[in-house]
């Protein structure tokens, strides 16, 4: 069995998510993303590669979203109603509640501003809902009799998840982005320790290591309270999902904690309705918002008021959130140009700006003037402060996470090649776990677990039922006491010299029988089930012993003699044991000596050594555990003489 | 009743589940009739005997179990009827348990001492274990402890269950480990190394309750096996700490919580994995690695990547549970290492933002406990949270935050002044808070008297100018302003910086400013102070002898080091000395204790007793430093004070007396160095000087020194450096007397004592200090006859100005040795009877405390104050008792009864100091000469039979 991918998109870059994996005849697609960067074909996936005739409701199980950015539902309208695809998709209620919102909003762009050629129309993106099957937190999904999927937690934006997916005994997760680090409204990705074949795991910041938010938190506190005490405005230029309310959250409390009396805004628009929905979201915030929503929604700022536009030009000190992010256009832009001018007043800016905005512009050297366009000329005196908060988690967040779930295979997507490269090596070096990169298009395969039904035997079961452990000297173990220095390997020598074992699975054996079901039975139950009796195998060698001439080998009291004789040769010999004389043979242990009569034993070896003297052969058996003794006794045999008294 | 009579008798065969509910009804009525109970407990047991119905059965322990808690006249009765009946002839494993579980009920809620479980042996209980019941063998693992089985069954029995498939049963044997800890040492280090590894396995076990609870066994017997392991302790304790870590990133918040709990427990670690749990990206190793050696290196490589960042994640959790813990961890970790501390700093000033209030309160807590272990290094860049945690609106938040200000020091100009404006910027939002801030002002004043008398003249300005009406009169602020100019007086800066006349201003606010020195001063004593000071106007410029006026103040006692004897010219030259003791002093000032605080935080008393002990030790190199500089009556003025204030503390807790006495014999000892080193000039030798005082002074330090490394055990290698530089000393000391008598067998102690230095300096891979260094210039290796050591007293002078006190920690593990002795049943009015000429036992009551097991006790017994004296061997360790602390008694012989009708004798308790044995070679009989004495003298009255017999007669 084995678990096929095919990565159509985000594979060795950021944007356009979409991978489609096949895992025991089920074909599931994790995200349909669109990518920003482009408006040509190269925008959405390659959605060919799936089903040549474009027979997708057969080709495809269903379709799994993760969170509701564009790069990861961008493509789904144009999909589903477009190339025609009537399968389920499966989302979580805050992504199917938002990803409406964010889709209108990029087709209105696209189409209202831009005049572009419309990809797919409000209606589709309406129709597309409609096969949308919302589900919940660690709610596990039975699309089929055979393929379950369960959402976790994940953090980065509200309604984000990573999504497990079971088809028979294969066992995956394909994280999405997510965020391992809690922020102020959203908590870190949480997931169970899962048996999984294979993990898909974004890499965003594949070698990044970000310092604890605490610090940029700090930084962006002091940038604006020293701002406000000082009589100046605050310009927070933000997208409205997210990244508003994480900072209107610490702006918030930290006006509460503080005391501070400046009012801060929202401009009117999409923010404010998508406060509500971050209201109405509480279960899907952080565990903090969680505790207290009994008592205060995080989201009813106490100090946070709506912006006229009126109020512009009011005096006085405040902090304003208003869209786009990139100071682009819109609102935000018209504020930036009537308090750039001011050297009171600050501009936040977020970690990442388009080339071309005046945001790009702000962060690359601090110009004194930007200009607008042919007639505008905008005097920049404000402060810029960079805030460089990231939903994503980090390359460690990745690491933790991988070593926490500890798959046997992980598919890096959603990162840049060079990083992915590095990330993979350490992923392979340090965890041990294969680690795959594809570019796009690309197919990769991984093995998967194959498990066996087997039934067990009454009696198996019955002797699993009492516990039965043994302590086991560990054989790879050093000398007591070896200090580490003289160790080549420290890790061994680190492991104890005793451990555990169960039993209790070293008693069954599995038996697999033609035409019938595999069984585990009790060791003791073997034979009989069979039909077989219990062979003991036991070696032999007819071994000869110097007598004196006068013997006659062929009378047997010249036999018993000798054998009597050699008993107490023996029995001097080895001083240790107990030979333990029967008349016609001697034992000790399972070792058995008695006279050959035969002229020609199999077991006798010819040799030359003894024909100038007579000799009688003993014929010795032995079992495999007496192997040691066995050689003792035979040695001391051949160096015996029975001729001396 | 007599229904239920009735009901009894047609169901005599068999008990139904209502009748046993009727009946479960009637025991726990308690106006039942007696003898009702006595027919219900009858038939109870008889159905014990007969019945095979599980379920029944079951019903009815559970009766059983009611009845004798309810009639405890029954229960032993109840206790014997389980045992014989049900116990050990029980049909299943799961019955014998439910009888197990009646028994362990009764003696846990039904105290008598003849009920016990010794049926439960170790063998029955195994197979119980065994058995198939997964819901018994869990409760037989949960209450293990109720039962007296054999520690090694028992860890054997936990080991193998860690393996058990059901996750609550290797919880439970998780647990058992932990507990099992708790019940003795185990020798055998393997079996701790197994017990740790398989706990390291089951940190990746899929189950959460696991998971923590291998947490707990990891750090309890990983700690356990690097305290086992002397020579590899640094390593396993790493390796534990590194383990800890790689769990700050577990899925699970009670995971996370436990792991950092578990952190804060371990003790010893080295730096770099310190300050590696400050970064989440790896650290390059190798800048100071020389102490630890290359193990450690290659050992930080490997485990670097799992410690990277762990306390940052964990101050950065989503659960503010996670965030308090790994607060406190770090409040542990930080007296470890004073980079760590500084690193540590800025992260915590972050966590001041943290939006719970526990959280912020507990980051305060653990900046205020690197306060007052000397680790708390504000700088500037911390300001802007800090101070803004002054202005938050949680009262306790402020109350915290204004008390590590009263600790801590600021170092310079613009912290003092920005902190300064903080506090009084929160006066002004939160006037409520007057009551805390004063005195916070007062201490920051008193703790900054540069910085003081650098500002002293702006504030003049201001609080002239809102006196004379020029500008908005802001009481509290003038108030507070004022408070910080009088606390910096007070303590003696150089009062010509600030003008009289702010003492007279202050006059007028005597009410409020009055309690800012609640703590320091009484209201009166304070306006006195005052009106002497605004008196002093006329005489402003000649006022800076100010010798007469101060005596009459109250001042406290705390105000130790006020150099009287010391003229001004003097004060000026030594100027750069003096500041050594202006920071001394503000430590002394005791806590606040105004109500309002103490609602606040109610610390145990043995907390305090470490911290002030702590406080002390900390200071003493201070001390050291005036005692070089010859300020020998000021610094024994100061140490003296302390051992007052040490002595007034009283403690119950262990842990606690031991610093207690720790702390007061180290101050003893500095006490007699002080002295000596006063009478000893350094430059020329004092051979023309009269010794007697001096040597009388040395024998008595060189006794206390001797006392000190007896008496106390379990001393790190650092703090064993200490102790026996300190015995260094005394020899070289002792030496630099030029025309001693003793001077070969000086010279050997020395010697020996180095020799031990040394060895430890090898074991413990600690740098020398300088005087070590030089010292081992002075004696080549192998000084074995004194004519090769013809060093001249002036080259052990040159060694002994090396030498400095340096700060002993506390570390806990510390213990004071030390013996109670009683007779029983002797005083005064009650002689032992004696005949004289034979022996007579004397029967003695001793608790011993922290008795290591290679002491060899002797019982001193001397007649009759300075007569004869007989030593008696205590072989105490065939004597009962474990642990810490034994009792027992012992008859001690003592067999010169004199030929008097009474005599009286005085017993004590000595250890044998093994040390002059070694040195001088002594072979006689007895204990000889070294024996420290663990107790104070006892007194025993023996009175003549013969006459107590006449005196009856008459």
């Amino acid at each position: 069995m084995a678990i096929e991918c095919l990565v159509l998109g985000a594979g060795q870059e950021v944007g356009k998510s979409c991978v489609v994996v096949t895992i025991n005849g089920k074909r599931i697609m994790f995200d349909c993303g669109m990518h920003m960067g482009y408006l040509d074909h190269r925008r959405y996936p390659d959605f060919s590669r799936i089903s040549k005739l474009g027979d997708f409701d057969n080709a495809l199980t269903c379709i799994i979203i993760t969170h509701f950015h564009l790069d990861h539902v961008g493509a789904l309208p144009y999909f589903t109603e477009v190339c025609g695809f009537h399968g389920p998709v499966y989302m979580t209620y805050p992504t199917k509640a938002l990803a409406p919102l964010m889709l209108e909003d990029y087709r209105k762009v696209m189409v209202d501003r831009r005049g572009e050629e419309e990809q797919f129309t409000s209606d589709h993106i309406a129709e597309c809902m409609k096969k949308v099957v919302a589900v919940d937190l660690r709610q596990t999904v039975h699309v089929d009799e055979d393929l379950q999927i369960r959402a976790y937690y994940a953090g980065h934006v509200i309604g984000a998840a990573m999504f497990y997916v079971k088809v028979g005994d294969a066992e995956m997760v394909y994280t999405g982005d997510y965020n391992m680090t809690p922020d102020r409204h959203l908590g870190a990705a949480q997931i169970d320790r899962l048996r999984l074949d294979l993990v898909i795991t974004e890499s965003t910041y594949a070698t990044t290591i970000r310092d604890s938010r605490y610090s940029r938190e700090r930084e962006f506190l002091k940038a604006v309270h020293k701002c406000v005490s000082n009589g100046g405005k605050v310009l927070i230029p933000t997208f409205a999902l997210g990244r508003a309310q994480e900072l209107c959250i610490l702006l918030d409390d930290y006006w509460e904690r503080t005391n501070l009396k400046v009012p801060i805004y929202f401009s009117a628009g999409l923010t404010i309705q998508a406060n509500m929905y971050y209201k109405m979201l509480i279960s899907w915030t952080s565990q903090k918002i969680k505790d207290s929503y009994s008592t205060h929604n995080a989201f009813d700022f106490k100090h946070v008021h709506n912006f006229e536009r009126s109020m512009i030009n009011d005096p006085g000190p405040c902090v304003l959130f208003a869209t786009p992010g990139m100071i682009s256009g819109g609102f935000s832009l018209e504020v930036f140009k009537r308090w750039a001018p001011s050297e009171k007043n600050l501009v936040t800016l977020p970690g990442y700006c388009v080339a071309g905005t005046i945001g790009h512009k702000l962060m690359s050297g601090k110009p004194t003037k930007i200009d607008l366009d042919q007639d505008t000329q905008i005097d920049v005196r404000c402060q810029v402060h960079q805030l460089a908060f990231s939903p994503h988690t980090d390359s460690k967040g990745i690491m933790d996470l991988i070593k926490f779930l500890s798959p046997k295979h992980v598919i890096l997507v959603h990162g840049e090649k060079p990083k992915m490269a590095t990330l993979k090596e350490k992923i392979h070096s340090e965890l041990g776990i294969q680690c795959y990169y594809p570019a796009n298009n690309e197919t990769v395969c991984i093995p998967s677990c194959h498990y066996v039904k087997a039934g067990a035997s009454d009696i198996f079961i019955k002797r699993c039922q009492n516990p039965n452990f043994k302590f086991q000297k560990c054989s790879s173990s050093g000398a007591p006491g070896t200090s580490i220095q003289s160790c080549q390997n420290p890790d061994r020598s680190l492991t104890p010299r005793l451990q555990v074992k169960d039993e209790r699975v070293a008693e069954g054996i599995l038996v697999l029988e033609k035409s019938e079901r595999a069984k585990v039975v009790h060791q003791e139950e073997l034979l009989h089930r069979v039909g077989e009796k219990r062979h003991h195998i036991r070696f032999a060698y007819c071994c000869p012993v110097r007598v004196s001439d006068s013997t006659d080998i062929s009378s047997k009291s010249d036999r018993d003699s000798c054998l009597q004789l050699l008993h107490s040769k023996l029995s001097c010999e080895l001083s240790g044991g107990n030979i333990q004389n029967f008349g016609e043979n001697l034992q000790m242990d399972s070792f058995h000596i008695s006279v050959c009569p035969k002229d020609y034993c199999p077991y006798r070896i010819h040799e030359t050594s003894h024909s100038e003297t007579l000799a009688m052969y003993f014929c010795c058996f032995w079992e495999a555990i007496d192997e040691k003794l066995a050689w003792r006794i035979l040695s001391a045999m051949e160096n015996l003489d029975l001729r001396e008294i | 009743m007599d229904l239920f009579h009735n009901t009894l008798q047609i169901e005599e065969e068999s008990l139904s589940l209502s009748t046993l509910a009727s009946m479960r009804s009637l025991i726990i009525n308690p106006s039942t009739p007696q003898s009702t109970i006595t027919s219900i407990l009858q038939k109870l047991i008889r159905s014990l005997e007969l019945s095979h119905d599980k379920v029944l059965l079951h019903y009815s322990l559970n009766l059983l179990t009611h009845l004798a808690i309810h009639h405890s006249s029954f229960s032993h009765f109840v206790f014997q009827s389980v045992c014989s009946h049900s116990l050990l002839s029980a049909q299943s494993t799961r019955l014998a348990v439910d009888s197990l579980q009646v028994l362990a009920l009764i003696t846990e809620r039904v105290p008598d001492p003849g009920l016990n479980t010794d049926k439960l042996d170790d063998g029955f209980f195994v197979s119980l274990c065994f058995g198939p019941s997964v819901s018994a063998r869990l409760w037989l693992l949960n209450n293990a402890g109720h039962f007296q089985l054999r520690p090694s069954l028992l860890f054997t029995v936990f080991l193998g269950f860690t393996n058990d498939p059901y996750p609550y049963v290797r919880k439970a044997s998780l647990d058992g480990l932990v507990d099992l800890i708790h019940h003795g040492i185990f020798e055998d280090s393997s079996l701790v190394d197994v017990c740790y590894h398989r706990a390291v396995q089951l940190l990746g076990d899929m189950e959460d309750c696991v998971r923590s609870c291998a947490i707990r066994v990891v750090a309890s017997w990983g700690l356990m096996l690097a305290a086992s392991n002397a020579d590899m302790k640094s390593y396993w304790s790493n390796e534990v700490f590194a383990k800890l870590c790689s769990m700050a990133r577990d899925m699970s918040m009670e995971v996370r919580v436990e792991a950092f709990t578990a952190l804060g427990k371990v003790e010893i670690v080295s730096e770099d994995f310190l300050l590696q749990t400050l970064s989440k990206r790896v650290l390059e190793v190798g800048k100071k690695k020389e102490v630890f050696g290359q193990n450690t290196t290659e050992q930080f490589k490997m485990l670097a990547a799992s410690v990277a960042g762990a306390l940052v994640h964990g101050l950065e959790d989503e659960f503010f549970q996670v965030r308090k813990s790994a607060c406190l961890s770090l409040q542990r970790l930080a007296v470890l290492s004073t980079e760590f501390a500084h690193e540590a700093l800025n992260i915590l000033m972050d966590v001041l933002n943290d939006d719970s209030v526990v959280v912020r309160l507990q980051a305060l807590k653990t900046m205020y406990y690197m306060a007052i272990s000397g680790c708390l290094k504000v700088q500037e860049k911390h300001l802007h949270m800090f101070l803004g945690v002054l202005a938050d609106n949680s009262r306790e938040v402020r109350y915290s935050a204004r008390k590590i200000l009263k600790q801590v020091k600021l170092n310079s100009l613009l912290l003092f002044k920005s902190t300064i404006d903080g506090l009084l910027h929160s006066l002004s939002i939160y006037p409520q808070d007057e009551a805390d801030v004063f005195p916070a002002v007062s201490h920051i004043g008193w703790n900054h008297k540069k910085f003081v008398a650098i500002v002293s003249k702006e504030v003049f300005e201001e609080v002239e100018a809102a006196f004379e009406g020029n500008s908005e009169f802001d009481s509290a602020r003038v108030a507070a302003l004022l408070i910080l100019c009088i606390s910096a007086s007070l303590a003696h800066v150089n009062v010509g910086t600030i003008p009289p006349v702010l003492f007279s201003y202050a006059v007028t606010l005597l009410g409020r400013i009055s309690s800012a020195f609640i703590d320091v001063m009484e209201r009166d004593a304070l306006l006195a102070y005052l009106s002497d000071k605004s008196r002093s106007i006329d005489c402003f410029a000649s006022n800076i002898n100010h010798g007469g006026g101060e005596k009459q103040l109250p001042l406290v006692q705390g105000d130790y080091s006020y150099c009287a004897s010391n003229d001004v010219t003097s004060l000026v030259e030594t100027s750069h000395k003096i500041d050594v003791e202006f920071e001394i002093q503000p430590q002394f000032v005791r806590e606040p204790k105004d109500v309002l605080n103490s609602q606040v935080e109610q610390r145990p008393v043995h907390d305090e007793v470490i911290k002030f002990t702590d406080l002390t030790l900390s200071k003493v190199p201070d001390v050291w430093s005036l005692i070089q500089s010859g300020f020998t009556s000021e610094a024994l003025k100061i140490l003296r004070s302390w051992k007052e204030d040490l002595a007034s503390m009283r403690s119950d807790f262990a842990g606690s007396a031991d610093a207690l006495a720790f702390t007061l014999q180290y101050l003893q000892i500095i006490k007699h160095l002080a002295k000596i080193w006063g009478n000893f000039p350094q430059e020329k030798l004092i051979c023309s000087r009269a010794t007697g005082a001096l040597d009388f002074e040395l024998a008595k330090l060189d006794r206390k020194v001797e006392e000190f490394r007896i008496r106390f055990i379990g001393f790190s290698p650092q703090e064993e450096l200490n102790v026996l530089e300190l015995m260094l000393v005394t020899c070289v000391l002792r030496l630099c007397e030029a025309d001693i008598c003793c001077r070969i067998l000086t010279l050997k102690r020395l010697t020996a004592t180095f020799s031990q230095v040394e060895h430890l300096l090898k074991e413990s891979s600690v740098a020398p200090s300088t005087f070590i260094a030089e010292l081992r210039k002075l004696l080549p290796e192998g000084v074995t006859s004194i004519n090769e050591a013809s060093q001249s007293p002036l080259e052990f002078g040159k060694c002994l100005k090396l030498f400095c006190l340096k700060h002993f920690i506390y570390s806990g593990t510390i213990r004071h040795v030390r013996a109670e002795l009683s007779i029983v049943n002797n005083d005064f009015e009650h002689p032992l009877p004696f005949v004289s000429g034979l022996p007579v036992g004397i029967e003695c009551d001793i608790t011993l405390h922290n008795i290591a097991s290679d002491h060899r006790l002797w019982l001193s017994m001397t007649m009759n104050d300075d007569g004869p004296s007989q030593y008696v061997f205590m072989d105490w360790k065939l004597l009962e008792g474990s642990g810490e602390e034994r009792n027992f008694a012992f008859v001690a012989p003592f067999y010169g009864t004199p030929k008097a009708s009474s005599f009286k004798l005085k017993v004590r308790i000595g250890l044998k100091c093994s040390f002059d044995d070694a040195v001088l070679g002594q072979t006689c009989e007895g204990p000889g000469l070294g024996l420290a004495f663990l107790c104070p003298d006892k007194e025993v009255y023996l009175s003549n039979v013969l006459k107590t017999k006449s005196h009856y007669h008459q």
